[in-house]
């Protein structure tokens, strides 16, 4: 246990060429998301409570209602991303805190020294983030799909994925959580406080959406927002495409790949925001 | 080799490192020394590029820290306060470390046995006690086999063992050629690691030499003397640095010169001397006296600034 263990020139454990490289940057960002105990326990969240609903949901449904003997996608779509409202809320915290949480315990330093450039790990965080967001994501939905299927079969309502461009949909909700998540990243670095960085990202998706549905009520043209609001973004991501669907107009949602882009950029400008800072300011 | 040009760092209109220049050369253990608030974590965050400083420079092997491709090859730091995830355990955060560079498990396993920590590499950082987690800091400074070493306050928090254990660290470090940087508010603690020292207070470099040179800079400074011809040796030792002033006895207290000097002159004035005592003060006292003028908290001050509770 002296330096003696320790040889100067380049210790033999060591390969001659590590350095720095966007790739590793990456495999350090995904083992340090997966090590955590509460990226485990959020994720398993999403999956249980989107199935969980989904079920509940439907089989309420079925309780209630009589026998349609129709395929009805709307009624799948809507109790299969019932979860989605819960998973979003989820998503926000488990973004906030794979930065904050490096911020409170001093591990951004260590981050930090390691990769000066410091956008890399930003890119690589979030890149990290949304994959496994999206990919659970997509879990959630499709699994509550095929864990309601009998359900609705039995009423005679059951829809494919092919039907009314279901699998679109779902797919949809799905990167939806994964953008929310990379939101609440920008969110988080650029606040760098857990509080703060949940209040801000559940302020956008939650209480925005109140306050403008309740100015919308005074001042008539608000109402033509309310579209552009990232969680209304979200919900356009996740209906049927309106080619399939023409009744959709009267809901006021843009159309889903519409809905996509509103998302996106909402997504990037929390992230450019929280680039900024971190570029910017001491660790 | 660390190389800083009056480097400043200001933190709103307080001035933390206030435009200092010096060299850390590879090869021996360089000390930071200072009181507490006299800038060393400062110095050392600007140094690992994570502050950006207000003026000025600082180069690790010639260049800036964030312009090397393989940073944790170049430099491997411990700062002060703890910089790991309270959730994450010891082997996954040193191994999430290493990936960045593409540095394996073999060297992650390597770093935690130099470090002792065999025995809680897989338990939470958050349960770690104060001397585990700087062993920890230690082990993720040393992962890159890094030529330039840097640790701040390192034997805080460590047993009377683990002090020894950097204490041999860092030297078999510096002979094997490494440029060693550790910092300490502790004279004592510095006298037995340190080749070399950087003094430091408020903010400013008090003294850059030798340890041996600044012990006895700061502890020579002070002579008794008894001489019958106190008028005489007054003139002969006369300068601008030097005071002398009479105590009850008929003795002098000289302050600004060795004994060596004082003797030398009464000798070639033809002043008879009875007595040439230098005054040795302890090394905290040294110290002290080095950068009495330089502290910035005094035991006295009523309430810590909010930056101090936050840290
Ligand atoms: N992030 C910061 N914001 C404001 N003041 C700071 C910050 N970091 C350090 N300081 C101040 O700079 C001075 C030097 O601090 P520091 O470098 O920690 O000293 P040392 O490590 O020698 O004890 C102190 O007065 C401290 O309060
Ligand atoms: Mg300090």
């Amino acid at each position: 246990m002296t330096a003696a263990t320790l040889t100067r020139q380049p210790a033999a454990t060591i390969r001659s060429d590590a350095r720095l490289t966007f790739g590793r940057i990456l495999r350090s960002e995904w083992i340090k998301l997966t090590s955590l105990r509460s990226t485990v326990w959020s994720l398993a969240l999403i999956v249980v409570l989107g199935v969980g609903l989904s079920l509940m949901i439907a089989s309420l449904g079925s309780a209630l209602g009589g026998e349609q003997a129709v395929a009805d996608p709307n009624t799948v779509l809507t109790a299969t991303t019932i979860g989605v409202g819960f998973g979003q809320l989820i998503a926000a915290v488990l973004g906030v805190l794979v930065i904050t949480g490096e911020y409170s315990t001093g591990m951004i330093k260590s981050t930090l020294a390691a990769v000066p450039g410091r956008l890399s790990v930003l890119v690589a965080k979030s890149l990290v983030l949304f994959t496994l967001v999206t990919a659970v994501g997509f879990v959630t939905v499709f699994g509550s799909w095929a864990a309601t299927y009998p359900i609705f079969d039995g009423q005679g309502t059951a829809a494919g994925l092919a039907e009314d461009g279901l699998a679109i949909a779902l797919a949809g909700s799905a990167v939806y959580l994964g953008l929310v998540s990379v939101f609440a990243i920008g969110l988080g670095t650029l606040l760098r406080s857990t509080a703060g960085g949940i209040a801000a990202a559940l302020g956008v998706m939650l209480v925005l959406d109140t306050a403008v549905s309740l100015l919308a009520i005074v001042a008539d043209w608000v109402s033509d927002v309310t579209p552009y609001l990232f969680s209304s973004a979200g919900s356009a991501m996740a209906q049927l495409p309106f080619s399939d669907n023409p009744d959709q107009f009267g809901l006021g949602l843009l159309e889903p790949w519409q809905g996509g882009l509103v998302a996106l950029a909402w997504t990037l400008a929390a992230f450019i925001l929280g680039a900024i800072r971190l570029k910017r300011q001491d660790a | 080799m660390i190389e800083a040009h009056d480097l400043t760092k200001r933190f709103g209109s307080k001035t933390a490192v206030a435009g200092i220049d010096f060299r850390v050369e590879p090869g021996r253990v360089t000390g930071f020394l200072g009181p507490n608030g006299a800038g060393k974590s400062t110095t050392m965050r600007m140094i690992a590029g994570l502050d950006r400083p207000s003026a000025g420079s600082v180069t690790v092997n010639g260049r800036p820290y964030r312009q090397h491709t393989a940073p944790l090859r170049e430099v491997g730091i411990l700062l002060d306060a703890k910089a790991v995830h309270t959730g994450r355990s010891a082997y996954k955060h040193l191994l999430a470390m290493a990936a960045t560079h593409g540095i394996g498990r073999k060297r992650v396993r390597e770093v935690i046995e130099l470090a002792g920590l065999e025995s809680v590499a897989n338990k939470r950082v958050g349960g770690f006690s104060l001397g585990m987690g700087q062993r920890l800091g230690i082990a993720a400074a040393l992962l890159g086999d890094p030529a330039t070493v840097i640790l701040d306050e390192p034997v805080n928090g460590l047993d009377p063992e683990g002090v020894r254990w950097v204490r041999t660290l860092v030297r078999g470090l510096a002979a094997e050629g490494r440029t060693v940087l550790l910092s300490s508010h502790l004279m004592s603690e510095m006298a037995q690691t340190a080749d070399h020292l950087i003094v430091l207070g408020r903010g400013r470099v008090v003294a850059d030499a030798s340890v041996d040179e600044v012990i006895a800079r700061a502890s020579g400074t002070s002579v008794r003397v008894r001489t019958p011809n106190l008028a005489g040796l007054n003139r002969a030792i006369a300068g601008p640095d030097v005071s002398v002033s009479t105590l009850d006895d008929g003795a002098a207290v000289v302050t600004g010169l060795s004994s060596e000097q004082i003797g030398d002159a009464a000798a070639s004035a033809g002043i008879a001397i009875h007595e040439l005592t230098a005054l040795s003060s302890s090394l905290e006292d040294a110290y002290l006296s080095l950068t009495a003028d330089e502290v910035e908290y005094r035991s006295t001050s009523v309430a810590p600034t909010p930056e101090e509770v936050a840290r």
